[in-house]
């Protein structure tokens, strides 16, 4: 990870890591790498530890351009400087990565794993009305206005489905741009079982159910 | 199934998904306590007078008593177990915020040259 967060700093000033509460050395890591450590003090999950990483960013004077990025080295620095180099022409608001639209990259994709994305990419666009050809790639980017509507309320890796919820009702612009994702041994190990993506269904499916009026 | 039943059935879903939707309504919270109170006195009733859930039951059309009581007992839990669901969803992230504010407010930054890690709470404590 450290390698991770040094290759990024060469690109990008500002670099903040989340460490979600991990008892392993990733906290020192990141101190090394010279990138802002956040840590929380518990365990929160994916999308509770963007939010955070978010907050933090928006917090900074001057901060306009924010891009959320894996640690476990599936990334490429350049997609995500091609994306915030596509923000700055001012033609959209929200950049998303996409392993699967044309000249998009995903180098040792288990088929299982393409086949599950692509179940999950049709009843993403059936539930938040957003139609992408990758609904669950870490990387994006975005601009502040996007990045102040984000809240999550949703556990686990569900955080993807309902930040297109998000997008959905910004009315912002959106583009997907096409992204190299690397299945390396420690993506693979450190992300998560395709069984989990029942889980992701249900909670979204009940968060679309129950949660329209209520507010967030 | 009757046309009736079925009815009765769409009923129950709609007023399940409606309750759930208004969920933070004052007026609708303190009917499901008014309830609950209705239900342990109903309890105490049918204790006293074990006649009285078959008269019921019979009043309504259910065959026995103990099914009407079964889909009482239905009811209340789906009701329950949702309502918990939501309560611990909304606790969760209540947590994540408090969370949240912690971790911001002990950041360090790399020109922090005096920074430490901050400690994670003691999770055996």
């Amino acid at each position: 990870m450290q390698g991770v967060l040094t290759e990024l700093r060469k690109t990008f000033s500002n670099v903040v890591a989340v460490d979600d509460g991990s008892e392993d050395g990733s906290a020192a890591e990141i101190m090394k790498a010279g990138a802002v450590l956040v840590r929380h003090a518990v365990n929160l999950g994916a999308g509770a530890a963007m939010e955070t990483g978010l907050a933090y960013a928006l917090a900074q004077p001057g901060a306009t351009y924010f891009v959320t990025f894996d640690a476990d080295g599936q990334h490429q620095v350049h997609d995500a400087a091609a994306m915030v180099a596509l923000l700055r022409t001012g033609e959209i608001d929200v950049a998303l990565g996409s392993r699967f639209i044309e000249s998009g990259e995903a180098q040792g994709i288990p088929r299982s794993r393409r086949l599950l994305l692509q179940a999950g990419r049709r009843f993403e666009s059936m539930t938040s009305g957003v139609s992408l050809t990758d609904a669950h790639c870490g990387l994006r980017a975005f601009n502040r206005a996007f990045a102040q509507q984000i809240r999550l309320k949703l556990r686990g890796m569900a955080h993807a489905s309902e930040l297109l919820d998000v997008l959905k009702r910004s009315g912002l612009r959106y583009r997907e741009v096409p992204v190299t994702v690397l299945y390396t041994a420690y993506s693979m190990k450190k992300g998560q079982k395709s069984i989990n993506s029942v889980n992701i269904a249900m909670d979204v499916w009940l968060h679309q159910l129950f949660s329209r009026r209520a507010g967030r | 199934m009757s046309v009736i039943k079925a009815i009765l059935v769409v009923a129950i879903v709609a007023a399940a998904l409606w309750a759930l939707r208004h969920r933070e309504n004052v007026g609708l919270r303190a009917g499901g306590r008014l309830l609950l109170f209705a239900v342990g006195a109903l309890a105490i009733v049918s204790v006293a007078v074990p006649d009285i859930t078959q008269k019921a039951a019979d009043a309504v059309g259910v065959q026995r008593g103990t099914d009407l009581v079964l889909y009482g007992l239905i009811i209340t839990f789906v009701f329950t177990s949702a309502g918990l669901y939501f309560r611990q969803r909304d606790l969760e992230y209540r947590f994540a915020t408090l969370t949240r504010a912690l971790a911001i407010h002990q950041a360090v930054e790399p020109a922090d040259l005096t920074g430490s890690i901050p400690e994670l709470p003691d999770s055996t404590a």
